[in-house]
């Protein structure tokens, strides 16, 4: 399916990347790099600029300064070719609303007649429980989203550029859209995705990047960001200990209900457990940090504007 | 095939039913015409029309004869028809593909914008001549039996005249959508040019002090019915023609040197405008 060689090749590649409109900077310099065989999650809030950075990789918009690759081609000069190898769902995905389903995907077949494969349109479709023989205006919006995932899958794509793919889905599908993605990977393709939601960057993807106001915050592994040790302590007091008591490096209250306080200690537990100590404990509860709150431990930062999108995301 | 046609046909498909209401309208129009030639006949060649009204109609030739009857009654306006369908189609190409949201998941896939509009073009130039052709048809129908100083041959030679000026004002159109990337702006744009050159052309042929401006007005090279009698006046089809794919040509530049825009509007401010008109 994939030639030898290609895996090498980093499914996207960013460079310096700026995208003005008439009165914004909308990317402020992204430099990316996505290996291939993979799902890479790209994560923000609304307005953050994961839009724009796909719409980019697909010439549908041209970066003002910096350079695209996807799959070793300049997404540019060689966009033809690049799109002949991708599957994109857009984000704001609008259909041919009077056109049946069926006549709606052999027009996206069409264009790739080499790459047709009626037998895994049909499996996908079953799988997605999609009746293409309906016009697309009658389909819900968790329909149409499965007709965009359709035409994107379809013709097995090296790499898939799928912006909010579980938008609209209810959570069996989900799950199916999940399973898709991990076959796509586990036969040698990658996937590119973008969400609000990290706990669904945290679901399917194995490397997220996040991005806030136009530049990359971070990239991470998300085993690695997983492993990383962010311990969440419940500790409950005989009597209410001194405010002050979790002032300490690396460590942070989260909050107090009574005699019971909620702490978040990065790396090592001894500053608490030292701390704790010269009090009377009654209860010693210990939680399983969600990437969520990793997330926010390692990125959440001192600046205020950095809290304000922790919290966005946090709330989407 | 399926391919290098697959926008067309999808685009033609989409306009089937424009391409039978407009056609069905220029044969009905054609044949009725024809048909009350005979009884209008004997009354109008009684009458001698003042010049200026005369030419309002939208012809040099005589109302009194038949080709002068058939071109202000059908030739002269029947572009107007036709121009409204190219603007349709024009302004639809580019900018409301790009105002449904539709054009962002047809660019996703491997086709040059370029063949992108170049298939439209032809699509919108299948559809007009089917729609002339029917209007042919009701000529086809009718002429044999009425007694009617028109051959077949010169109506369909005039109805072929039909087609420059549609052509000219669908890649206007197409241009207008180009640049502003707004479908409502464009579509403005277009329906005010082309309401504009027609009546410079009616009303400038009849006012001597004005009558410079008729040569400013695609509406002058078309000639209305003029071919019924003088066959096609290839010079003027040459220009209309030639303008059109200027229009065509500056309108694959602008939007290939563009973002598509999607889910908004791009800047209309002058400057912008100006920067994508220039490209």
């Amino acid at each position: 399916m994939v030639e030898e060689g290609i895996v090498s090749v980093p499914a996207i590649e960013l460079r310096g990347v700026v995208k003005d409109y008439a009165q914004v900077r909308a990317l402020r310099g992204i430099d990316l790099s996505v290996e291939a065989g993979q799902i890479f999650g790209f994560l923000g809030p609304n307005g953050a600029g994961k839009t724009t950075t796909i719409r980019l990789l697909l010439d549908l918009i041209r970066p003002t300064a910096g350079t695209a690759h996807v799959l070793g081609l300049d997404a540019q000069r060689e966009s033809l070719e690049v799109r002949r190898r991708v599957g994109y769902l857009p984000g704001d995905l609008r259909l041919y609303e009077g056109m049946r389903g069926h006549d709606f995907l052999d027009l996206v077949d069409s264009f790739r007649p080499d790459k047709r494969d009626p037998a895994y349109r049909q499996r996908l479709l079953e799988r997605l429980e999609l009746d293409p023989s309906l016009t697309i205006r009658t389909l819900s919006k968790g329909n149409k989203q499965k007709m965009g995932l359709a035409q994107a899958l379809m013709h097995r794509p090296e790499l898939l550029v799928l912006d909010e793919p579980t938008s609209g889905l209810d959570p069996l599908i989900q799950l199916e859209v999940a399973q898709l993605l991990e076959e796509a990977v586990a036969d040698g393709r990658s996937v590119f995705f973008s969400s609000h939601v990290l706990s669904e960057v945290e679901r399917l993807s194995h490397t997220v990047a996040i991005i806030r106001s136009g530049s990359l915050v971070a990239v991470e592994d998300i085993a690695r960001l997983k492993g990383r040790s962010v311990h969440i302590l419940e500790v409950t007091f005989a009597e209410p200990p001194p405010a002050d008591l979790f002032a300490l490096p690396g460590v942070r209250e989260l909050r107090r209900d009574g005699n019971t306080v909620h702490v978040q200690s990065r790396d090592s537990l001894d500053a608490v457990i030292k701390a704790i100590g010269h009090h009377q404990v009654v209860d010693l509860r210990t939680e399983q940090p969600s990437l969520e709150e990793i997330f926010l431990a390692y990125y959440s930062g001192t600046e205020s504007e950095e809290e304000g999108d922790a919290e966005a995301l946090q709330r989407s | 095939m399926r391919k290098l046609f697959n926008v067309a046909s999808k685009s033609l498909r989409d306009q089937r039913w424009q391409i039978v209401g407009y056609g069905l309208a220029l044969l009905a129009m054609a044949a009725l015409v024809v048909f009350i030639w005979p009884s209008y006949r004997t009354t109008v060649e009684s009458i001698k029309l003042p010049q200026a009204m005369q030419a309002f109609l939208g012809s040099d030739l005589s109302y009194a004869s038949a080709p002068g009857f058939v071109s202000a009654e059908f030739f002269s306006w029947i572009p107007v028809l036709l121009i409204v369908y190219a603007v349709v189609q024009g302004t639809g190409s580019i900018a409301g593909e790009e105002g449904s949201g539709t054009i962002d998941l047809l660019m996703a896939q491997p086709v040059a914008r370029s063949t992108m509009v170049l298939q439209k073009c032809l699509a919108f130039c299948v559809g007009a001549v089917l729609v002339v052709a029917l209007g042919f048809v009701g000529f086809a129908l009718s002429i044999p039996f009425v007694s009617i100083d028109i051959g077949l041959a010169d109506a369909a030679v005039a109805s072929a005249n039909l087609l420059p000026i549609t052509l000219l004002f669908f890649t206007f159109s197409l241009w207008l959508g180009a640049v502003a990337a707004n479908r409502g702006v464009a579509a403005g744009a277009a329906v005010a040019v082309a309401t504009g050159t027609y009546f410079a052309n009616s009303l400038a042929s009849g006012v001597h002090e004005i009558s410079g401006l008729r040569y400013a007005s695609p509406f002058y090279y078309y000639g209305a019915g003029l071919p019924l009698v003088k066959g096609i006046d290839w010079p003027h089809v040459t220009l209309l023609f030639g303008v059109a794919v200027l229009f065509l040509v500056l309108a694959l530049r602008a939007f290939e040197r563009r973002d598509i825009a999607v889910g908004g509007v791009p800047s209309l401010r002058p400057r912008d405008l100006l920067r994508r008109v220039m490209g």
